[in-house]
């Protein structure tokens, strides 16, 4: 099959490599219908994540065709039409029975290479480096999905395949950032990042009850489309976004903070000059002025919904979440607990993952599609490749 | 035997004990669970060949035995002429809550000569503690899942592949 491969720092091309198989018996192999870019890619492109080796196939955010299904598969059958979340997860561990699915206990093959830098391995997750499993990615003709019964959804009738896609990963990811904000009558959002997850996170909170959404980000054309969803817009190149998230809520700040940027936050000022630095000398990993910026504007006994990847970040300003009582939500997405109802959602028109596909390819064509999102060329919110 | 105490480790598994030590016990489950580290072969519902393989092609042979029950804990040793002589125990203790299982496994190698850890590192090409968690994680996955996680033979990276 065709597929496209890292080949060391930003060296992307699409190789013929051996088709997927079944190789436990709760596997099932998927033809690839859709696949997306996701910011978090660049990370391993750009060689901030170690432990990638050359050959890997990129892509964990998909949807497509069950055409093989192992013995023990009892769920979902050929032909299914389903999305799948990005981490593995077995359905059966302690993680998962309490929704903690990216936590799985038993989905990772190398839990030897995690351990040490996090004291406890992960779920694995498609395409995310070997110290996250090492498991194939979608960026393929076909892709092999452990636990098919557990993290195969089946897409309903009337949803379009390019608002299935982003159910795999922008949308459920979104959706728990807004979920950790535990939103009450008359709470105001302020999201961090208009990219895919930022934009499902501030319609999520919508979904979820938000008196008012605030979207901040630097692009226009992603802040527009914020507020075509009805979230207010801030540009942080602009305006002091602090104070204008004050002067939004009358002085009370927001009452829960999402930030769905990471580390490789676009800053201003000296802070951002010295974070920029730091990450080129690989002094650390990730440039948190957005994180920073959260935890300055969120109210008093806020929340603080940390969906943003980070690596090692070791210097950020704790004292501000200790005196000002913040509670602080993080996980990679969770997304079992949340798909069965963003389909509902999507179905019912009131989430539409959809609108960020601006941008279509064919697999051969994938490494220019990488390079239009990486360098957000011509508005590019997420880059889909058909094979 | 000098006996080297790092190579242990705990996991735990939301299962009773009796159905954890029933599937510890079933000689399938040794030749799965241990695969990182040494063929194990099964001779009987209590014999077992192991062959671990070292770097640059070295490999080491020895045949255990289980020792008879006096208790849930499960132990085995290597028999004489052992190319490396082993001792096995697994403990099994209740989780506190609805947690399951605790499953403690202590695994010691006597190594000829050398400081022990360092030696077993080397003759195995992998840390004597990790061994022991590796087998307990498989098993955990085996347990709960009915297989455990693989990526092979299709990891994501073409063979011979380096770390970047």
């Amino acid at each position: 099959m065709r597929a496209l491969c890292w080949n060391g720092v930003n060296d992307l091309r699409v190789e013929t490599v051996a088709d997927p198989e079944i190789l436990n018996p709760k596997d099932v192999i998927l033809k690839v219908r859709l696949t997306t870019t996701c910011g978090s890619d660049l990370h391993l492109i750009d060689g901030l994540i170690p432990t990638m080796r050359e050959g890997d196939v990129l892509g964990h955010e998909f949807m497509g065709e069950i055409v093989d299904v192992g013995r023990d598969v009892t769920k979902v059958k050929r032909g299914d039409r389903v999305v799948v979340p990005s981490f593995i997860a077995c359905g059966q561990c302690w993680y998962c029975a309490h929704d903690l699915y990216s936590l799985c206990d038993t989905s990772h093959p190398k839990p030897e290479l995690q351990e040490p830098l996090l004291g406890y391995p992960t779920a694995g997750i498609y395409a995310y480096s070997h110290a996250f499993g090492g498991y194939a990615g979608s960026h393929a003709d076909y892709v092999r999905v452990p636990f098919a019964d557990t993290d195969c959804f089946v897409v309903p009738d009337g949803l379009a395949d390019e608002d299935a896609l982003f159910i795999s990963d922008a949308a459920p990811t979104g959706f728990m950032g807004a979920d950790f904000c535990n939103i009450q009558r008359g709470d105001v959002i302020a999201v961090w990042g208009c990219g895919g997850v930022g934009l499902m996170a501030q319609q999520s909170a919508m979904i979820l009850g938000a008196e008012r959404v605030i979207a901040i980000d630097q692009y226009p054309e992603r802040l527009a489309v914020a507020e075509a969803f009805g979230a207010i817009p801030i540009d942080f190149t602009k305006v002091d976004v602090v104070d204008a998230l004050k002067e939004l809520t009358a002085g009370r700040g927001p009452d829960a903070c999402i930030d769905a940027v990471g580390m490789e936050a676009a800053g201003t000022g000296l802070q951002g000059a010295y974070d920029r630095v730091k990450q080129a000398l690989y002094m650390e990993t990730d440039r948190g002025t957005a994180l920073r910026q959260a935890m300055l504007a969120v109210r008093k006994g806020g929340t603080l919904s940390i969906l943003g990847v980070y690596g090692l970040m070791d210097k950020f300003p704790l004292g501000l979440l200790m005196n000002k009582g913040v509670t602080v939500r993080t996980a990679q997405q969770h997304g079992q607990a949340y798909v069965p109802r963003l389909l509902e959602h999507a179905l019912r028109g009131e989430l539409k993952p959809a609108a960020l596909a601006t941008h279509r390819f064919s697999l051969e064509d994938s490494p220019k599609g990488y390079h239009m999102f990486k360098h957000k060329e011509d508005g590019c919110l997420r880059a889909v490749f058909a094979p | 035997m000098a006996l080297d105490a790092s190579a242990r480790a705990a996991v735990t598994v939301g299962r009773p004990t009796g159905e954890l030590r029933s599937l510890w016990l079933d000689p399938a489950t040794q030749s799965r669970i241990w695969a990182h580290f040494a063929d194990v072969t099964p001779l009987d519902d209590r014999t077992f060949d192991w062959v671990a393989r070292g770097p640059a092609g070295g490999e080491y042979r020895w045949r255990t035995e289980v020792a008879d029950a006096v208790s849930d804990d499960v132990r085995w040793s290597a028999m004489e002429g052992a190319d490396v002589p082993n001792t096995g125990l697994l403990m099994f203790r209740p989780a506190p809550g609805d947690r399951g299982t605790e499953l403690h496994l202590d695994v010691r190698f006597d190594p000829p000569g050398g400081a022990v850890g360092e030696a077993i590192s080397k003759l195995f090409h992998i840390a004597p503690a990790e061994i022991a968690r590796k087998a307990l994680y498989r098993f955990r996955a085996l347990a709960l899942t009915g297989e455990i996680p693989t990526t092979e033979p299709q990891p994501a990276a073409r063979n011979g592949g380096t770390d970047r």
